[in-house]
C-alpha cells in the first residue's frame, strides 16, 4: 500500500518519527516497507509559473507565445498545450532545471521564436498519464514558488507490505495506529478545513429504510451486513483544492473531482471504501441489495461490460444494478461534473463473496482488495461522516438529515479469552496479567475481566477478523513485547523420532563419486515438452513446456546445447532430480529420483604430455559399472545394448536390469540427431539411472585376512573367432581355474597382423593364489592346461602360439 | 715429494678419469661396466687402492685412506646420478630439468552452488540434532493449503501462483505438506528439516524461477517455546552467515504458524578489494511457531506439544552469499559458471 509520510504525521500528533524511523519501527511491527521514496527529489528546480499572456506563434498555428512569471523576470516560453490561459498558474521548469525523466531544460528557439523554459504538463511531471495539455494549478498560489510545495510532495511514499491478515492496515489510519502503539502515543484525525457543522442521524432498519426520497433495501443479507448511505443535494463537482488533491498524489494515486477524490480520501484514510453514486440515475431513487439475476449486465467504471452471475452480489436500483458490489461501481451512475445531487455508500459485504466475485470477473480493485481482507465494522460511520464533510467542504450542497441505515447484522463486540499460563508455555517468557493487559492495550483491545485463570479480552473491530483465538491474542502479546526483546537462550532438545531419509545419504554419496570423477553437479526444471513427459499442467509457465519431465537426459542434453553455443567442447554434467512416472489408475504420478550424466569431449584436459584421447564407450562403461555398485541397485547389472526408443544407439550402449529384469539405467552414445551440436564437437555419452526410493542401508565390509603366500601371475594369449565375446572366455577361465584363480584381467585386445581374419587376440592375466602354502609350477601349469583345454573345447579358443 | 703425495695426486686423477667416463656413459650396460672398472669390489680400480694401504706406513694410512674413501663415495655417487638421467629420458649434456612445466591436470568436478548451501545448512542443523525427511513434489490441496490452516479462498492462496495438473493436483508451492506428511506419520518429538523442489507459476526473472528448491524446517515436542525457536534460527544465521552477523526477527503472517516471522540477517561482506562492508537487513527465512490448528489437523494435542516452523530459499542464500545477481544463472548450467564453484 501507497502512504504518504506527512498523512502519517498528521494523524499522529506528538510523534517525532523522522521518515526512516517509521520504516523501521512499521518493520518491526510487522509491516515492512518496500521503498521510501522522496517525492520532492523528482520535482527539484520546478516552479510554480503565472502565464501573463498568451499570444499566436507568428509561424505556426499550434503554438502560443506565453509571458511567464516564474518568480523573476517575465521570460518567453512557447507553449504548443491548448489549454494555456493568461491569469493560469502552470507547472514550469526553467532552463537548467530537470524533467523527473532526467530531461534537461534549455534555452530554444522554437520556429524562430526564443524560448527560456517549459511549461509541464502532468505526464512530463510524472505525475499522470495525461500528456494532451497543461496541468492547471488551483489554489493560492504564488508565482516562483516549488511545484513540489504546492502539490504536496514534500514529501515521502512509502511502499507498505501489508500481510493478508491485517487488512486494518490497509489505511493511514492503521498505520498510525501501529505508531502510536510503538511510541505509546494517540491517534487524532484531522479536522476537515471548511467543514459546517452537520448533525446526521442514523434511521436504521433492518431490512429496509425510506428517507427523502430515497429507498435503501437488502434482500440478500448473507452478503451485505450493513448498508449506509447519506444524500447530499446541490453540490458542485470540479477540482479539488490543493490540500486534497495533494495527499491523494502523494499517496500515489491520481486526483479526479472533489466526490470521487473525497471517497479516495476515507479510502486511503480509514480504509473504507465507499462509493458515490449520482443520485438522479438511480432509477426510483432506489437502491437494493441483491444476488444478481444470471446474465445481467453491467458497464463498470473501467468502461468494460460485464455478464453478472447469480452467485454475484449486486447493488441495483429499482430496475438494473449500479454497481458490483464490493468491487466496481457502474460507468452509467457515475459521479460526473453534471452531477448536483449525490448518494454516498459506506457497506460492509462477506469477504468470500466479494473475493469470489472479483476472482471470476478476473479484476481487482483497491475496495475490493480492502473487503476481501476486512473492514472495520466499526468504522462505517465514521467513515460516511467524514466523506460527507469532505465533499460539502470542497462542493458545498447541503445533506439530507437522516443517514440511511440498514441491516440485519450489528457488530455487537467479540471476546476472547486468553490464559496466561499459556503465554509462558508458548513464549516462553512469564508475564502478569497486569503485563499482558498493558500490552495489549495499545492495540486497542480492551480487558474485561482478569480473574482466576483467564482474562476476558474484547477485539476492536477492525482486529476482528484475525483476532479469534487465544493464539491470535499471544502473537498480539509476543509482537506488542517486541520479537527482539526475547532471549536467545538454546535450551536441551530431544532427538527427534524421525530417521535421517536414506535416498538423502545416498544421494550425497553418488554427488561424492560424480565429483570425483570431474563432472559438474548441474540443476534443471522439471518441466518437459510433449513425448518427454506425461503428466500435464493445466496452467504450465510455458505452453511448450506443459508436462512433468519423464527422464532427465533429454534436459541435461540441452544444457550441453548451451555450452556448445558458448564455445565449450569439454563437457562433463551430472543432475540428480526428480521424474514424474505417469501409474494406471492413480491420480499421483510416481516420483522417482534420477542420476543423469552426460559427458563429450577430451577424457583428461590438454597436457603438453600425451595426445588427448577423447571419452570413448569404454568409459562410460566402466563408469555405469560404478555407478551400479554407488547407487545401491542391489542385484542389478550391466546387459548389452541400450534401449532401442530413447536417445541412445542401441549398438553402443548398456542397459541397467534390476534382480528382477527390469529397466533401472541405461547408458551409451547419444544419437547425433538428438543433439544441435557444432561440427567440432566430439561424440555425445548420456547416461541415467534411477536411484532406489528407499535405499536399503550399504552392505557392512567383512575384512578377509592378507594373502601370506606369494601369488603365482600367468599371462594367457588366446584366439578368439568373431562371435566369441570376451565375457565367455573369462566365464570359462573363472570357472574351471577353481578356487586358487584370485583374479583375472584382460589386458589386451589386438587385430591384425599375425591374426587370422576374422579372430581377434585377447590377453588375459591370470593371479593364483592359496592362502595355505606357496603354490608350485606344476599346480599352476596343471591348472593353465585345464582352463585352455576348456576354452578350446568350449569355444573353440586356441592359446596363441 | 713423497710416496703419500704420490699416492694421493695418483687417486685424484683416477677420480677424474672416472668421472669423465661416467658421464660419457649412454645406458646402463655401461654404467655398469665403469662400477666395476672403479669402484668393483674386487678389482675395482680404487677398491684395489684400499686394499694397497696395509703395505703404506701405519703414520700415512689414514690421509690417503680418507681420500681413497672420498673419491669412492664421489665416483659411486656420480653412478647414481648418470643412472638416474638415464633412466629420466634426459640425454647426458642437456640443461637441467624446466619445473615451469605445467602439472598433469585432470577435470574438476563440484556440487551445484545451491548444492553447496543445503550442505552447509544440513551441517548446522545436523549439529543441532535434525534429520531430512522428503516428501512429493505433486501434492493435494489438503496437503498444500488445507491442512496448513490456508482455507482455499483465503487471500494468500492465489490460484494463479500454483501451478496444477489436468488431474487436479498441484506441484507443491512450498515444502510445508512435508510438515503434514511427517506428522501424521510420526509421534513427537519431531525435528526435522526438509529440503526439495517447490513451483510456483513465475516467469523467469532475475529474482525469479517457476521451480526452485526451498528448505522446511519443523521442530514439535513438549515444552517448545519462542524463546527456543528464536535461538535455534539466530544460532543458525550467525553460523551461516558468519560472525559478525546481526539477526533480527519481525512480526509477519503465515497462515500455519502463530506468531510468526520473518528473519533478517546483517552480515558483513567482503567488497571485491577486501574491505569489509555491512549488507542491508535480508530476509532470509520466514518462520513462525506452528499454528494450532495444524497440529490438531494431524492429531497432536496442541495444549500439550508445541512447536516451531520455518522455510528458507538455498538458490537465494547462494545469490547472496556468492554475489550473484541473476538466479536463472543456477539453471543455465553454463559450465564456465558451474566450475566457479568446483573442487580444487
Amino acid at each position: 500500500m501507497n502512504v504518504s509520510y506527512r498523512w502519517l504525521r498528521a494523524l499522529r500528533p506528538g510523534s517525532s518519527l523522522s521518515p526512516e524511523e517509521v520504516v523501521e519501527t512499521l518493520a518491526l511491527r510487522g509491516a515492512p516497507v518496500e521503498s521510501l521514496v522522496p517525492l520532492a527529489v523528482a520535482l527539484e528546480g520546478l516552479l510554480v509559473a503565472r502565464v501573463e499572456s498568451v499570444e499566436p506563434h507568428p509561424e505556426a498555428d499550434r503554438l502560443s507565445v506565453c509571458r511567464v512569471d516564474a518568480g523573476g523576470e517575465l521570460l518567453q516560453v512557447v507553449c504548443g498545450a491548448p489549454n494555456v490561459r493568461p491569469g493560469g498558474f502552470y507547472p514550469f521548469a526553467s532552463p537548467g532545471s530537470r524533467l523527473p525523466d532526467g530531461t534537461e531544460i534549455g534555452g530554444a528557439r522554437i520556429r524562430g521564436v526564443e524560448s527560456s523554459g517549459m511549461l509541464c504538463s502532468e505526464e512530463e511531471l510524472d505525475l499522470g498519464p495525461d500528456g494532451s495539455e497543461l496541468l492547471t494549478l488551483a489554489g493560492e498560489l504564488t508565482p516562483g514558488e516549488p511545484l513540489a510545495h504546492v502539490l504536496g510532495l514534500d514529501d515521502w511514499r512509502l511502499d507498505v507490505e501489508v500481510t493478508a491478515n491485517r487488512g486494518d492496515l490497509l489505511s493511514h489510519l492503521g498505520l498510525a495506529r501501529e505508531l502510536a502503539a510503538a511510541e505509546d502515543g494517540e491517534v487524532r484525525l484531522e479536522l476537515v478545513a471548511g467543514a459546517p457543522e452537520v448533525a446526521l442521524e442514523l434511521l436504521s432498519h433492518e431490512s429496509e429504510v425510506s428517507a427523502g426520497g430515497v429507498i435503501v433495501r437488502i434482500l440478500d443479507p448473507d452478503l451485505c451486513f450493513r448498508y449506509l448511505g447519506a444524500v447530499v443535494r446541490g453540490i458542485r463537482v470540479g477540482p479539488s483544492p490543493a490540500w486534497l488533491a495533494s495527499r491523494i498524489r502523494a499517496a500515489g494515486s491520481r486526483p479526479i473531482n472533489n466526490v470521487v477524490d473525497a471517497t479516495n480520501y476515507v479510502l486511503l484514510e480509514l480504509g473504507q471504501p465507499l462509493h458515490a453514486f449520482d443520485l438522479e440515475k438511480l432509477g426510483g431513487n432506489t437502491i437494493e441489495v441483491r444476488r444478481a439475476r444470471e446474465g445481467e449486465l453491467i458497464r463498470t467504471l473501467d468502461g468494460v461490460d460485464r455478464r453478472l452471475t447469480k452467485d454475484m452480489l449486486a447493488i441495483c436500483d429499482a430496475r438494473d444494478p449500479v454497481a458490483i458490489a464490493g468491487v466496481m461501481g457502474g460507468l452509467y451512475s457515475e459521479v460526473t461534473e453534471d452531477t448536483t445531487d449525490l448518494l454516498l455508500e459506506c457497506a460492509l459485504f462477506d469477504p468470500k463473496s466479494v473475493r469470489a466475485t472479483r476472482n471470476a470477473l478476473d479484476m481487482s480493485t483497491d475496495a475490493s482488495y480492502r473487503f476481501e481482507r476486512g473492514v472495520d465494522p466499526e468504522g462505517m460511520e465514521l467513515a460516511v461522516r467524514r466523506a460527507v464533510e469532505i465533499i460539502l467542504a470542497t462542493g458545498g450542497g447541503r445533506p439530507d438529515p437522516v443517514i440511511l441505515d440498514v441491516g440485519p447484522q450489528r457488530w455487537s463486540g467479540m471476546v476472547v479469552s486468553l490464559r496466561p499460563a499459556r503465554v509462558e508455555r508458548l513464549l516462553g517468557i512469564s508475564l502478569s496479567k497486569e503485563e499482558i493487559g498493558d500490552l495489549l492495550r495499545p492495540l486497542g483491545f480492551r480487558v474485561l475481566a482478569a480473574s482466576g485463570e483467564e482474562m476476558e479480552i474484547a477485539v476492536p473491530g477492525f482486529r476482528s477478523y484475525d483476532v479469534l483465538r487465544e493464539v491470535d491474542l499471544l502473537e498480539e502479546v509476543a509482537r506488542a513485547y517486541g520479537y527482539d526483546r526475547f532471549p536467545e537462550v538454546l535450551g536441551p532438545f530431544r532427538m527427534g523420532t524421525v530417521p535421517d531419509h536414506p535416498l538423502f545419504q545416498l544421494e550425497d554419496q553418488v554427488r561424492d563419486l560424480m565429483v570425483g570423477e570431474g563432472f559438474l553437479e548441474a540443476q534443471t526444471m522439471s518441466f518437459a515438452p510433449k513425448g518427454e513427459g506425461e503428466a500435464q499442467l493445466s496452467n504450465p509457465v510455458s505452453t511448450q513446456e506443459d508436462r512433468l519431465r519423464t527422464t532427465l537426459l533429454p534436459g541435461l542434453l540441452r544444457r550441453v546445447e548451451h555450452n556448445f553455443a558458448r564455445g565449450r567442447r569439454d563437457i562433463r554434467l551430472f543432475e540428480i532430480g526428480t521424474v514424474f512416472l505417469e501409474q494406471d489408475g492413480r491420480e499421483a504420478p510416481r516420483e522417482e529420483s534420477h542420476l543423469c550424466v552426460v559427458l563429450t569431449g577430451n577424457r583428461a584436459p590438454l597436457h603438453w604430455q600425451g595426445e588427448p584421447q577423447a571419452v570413448d564407450l569404454w568409459d562410460v562403461k566402466g563408469l555405469l559399472g560404478r555407478l551400479v555398485a554407488g547407487c545401491r541397485l542391489e542385484g542389478a547389472a550391466l546387459a548389452e545394448g541400450a534401449p532401442a526408443e530413447g536417445l541412445l544407439l542401441p549398438e553402443e550402449g548398456f542397459t541397467v536390469a534390476d534382480a528382477g529384469g527390469g529397466m533401472v539405467g541405461y547408458g551409451g552414445r547419444v544419437r547425433s540427431g538428438a543433439v544441435d551440436a557444432p561440427a567440432w564437437a566430439g561424440p555425445m555419452w548420456g547416461l541415467e539411472i534411477s536411484l532406489p526410493p528407499e535405499p536399503a542401508p550399504p552392505a557392512v565390509r567383512h575384512y578377509e585376512p592378507l594373502p601370506v603366500f606369494p601369488g603365482v601371475d600367468r599371462d594367457l594369449a588366446l584366439l578368439l573367432s568373431g562371435d566369441v565375446k570376451a565375457r565367455q572366455v573369462e566365464e570359462v577361465i573363472r570357472n574351471e581355474g577353481g578356487p586358487l584363480l584370485v583374479d583375472v584381467q584382460l589386458f589386451d585386445v589386438y587385430e591384425g597382423e599375425g591374426i587370422p581374419d576374422g579372430h581377434r587376440s585377447l590377453a588375459f592375466r591370470l593371479r593364483f593364489q592359496s592362502d595355505r602354502r606357496t603354490l608350485t609350477d606344476q599346480e599352476v601349469e596343471r591348472s593353465v592346461a585345464g582352463i585352455l583345454e576348456r576354452l578350446r573345447e568350449e569355444l573353440g579358443v586356441e592359446a596363441r602360439a | 715429494m713423497s710416496g703419500l703425495e704420490t699416492s694421493v695426486e695418483a687417486l685424484k686423477r683416477l677420480e677424474a678419469e672416472a668421472l669423465e667416463a661416467v658421464a660419457g656413459a649412454e645406458d646402463a650396460g655401461s654404467l655398469e661396466d665403469l662400477r666395476v672398472l672403479y669402484v668393483g669390489r674386487k678389482d675395482g680400480k680404487i677398491s684395489g687402492v684400499l686394499r694397497g694401504l696395509g703395505k703404506l706406513p701405519p703414520q700415512d694410512r689414514p690421509v690417503l685412506g680418507a681420500e681413497a674413501n672420498r673419491v669412492k663415495a664421489s665416483v659411486q655417487r656420480a653412478l647414481e646420478e648418470r643412472k638416474d638421467e638415464l633412466a629420466s629420458g634426459r640425454k647426458g649434456r642437456h640443461p637441467g630439468l624446466d619445473l615451469s612445466l605445467p602439472g598433469r591436470p585432470v577435470w574438476r568436478g563440484g556440487r551445484h552452488p545451491v548444492t553447496q548451501v543445503v550442505d552447509e545448512i544440513w551441517e548446522i542443523f545436523r549439529s543441532l540434532g535434525f534429520t531430512r525427511a522428503r516428501g512429493p513434489e505433486v501434492e493435494t490441496d489438503w496437503y498444500n493449503f488445507v491442512a496448513l490452516n490456508t482455507p482455499l479462498d483465503h487471500p494468500v492462496v492465489d490460484e494463479a501462483d500454483t501451478l496444477y495438473l489436468k488431474s487436479g493436483l498441484l506441484l507443491r508451492t512450498h515444502t510445508s505438506p512435508v510438515q503434514i506428511r511427517i506428522m501424521e506419520r510420526y509421534e513427537p518429538p519431531v525435528r526435522i528439516i526438509a529440503p526439495g523442489m517447490v513451483y510456483r507459476r513465475d516467469t523467469p526473472d532475475a529474482t525469479h524461477t517457476p521451480a526452485f528448491l526451498q528448505l522446511e524446517g519443523l521442530v514439535v515436542d513438549e515444552g517448545i517455546t519462542f524463546v527456543d525457536f528464536k535461538a535455534t534460527l539466530a544460532e543458525f544465521a550467525r553460523r551461516f552467515w558468519g560472525p559478525g552477523t546481526k539477526v533480527r526477527f519481525r512480526p509477519s503472517f503465515f497462515p500455519f504458524t502463530e506468531p510468526s516471522a520473518e528473519v533478517d540477517v546483517k552480515r558483513v561482506a567482503t567488497r571485491p578489494d577486501g574491505s569489509l562492508e555491512e549488507t542491508d537487513w535480508l530476509e532470509i527465512m520466514g518462520a513462525g511457531m506452528v499454528d494450532p490448528a495444524v497440529l490438531e489437523n494431524v492429531g497432536y494435542d496442541p495444549e500439550r506439544y508445541t512447536g516451531y516452523a520455518f522455510g528458507m530459499g538455498p538458490a537465494r542464500m547462494a545469490a547472496l552469499k556468492f554475489g550473484i545477481r541473476d538466479i536463472r544463472m543456477f539453471y543455465d548450467n553454463d559450465i564456465r559458471f558451474l566450475s566457479q564453484f568446483a573442487q580444487p
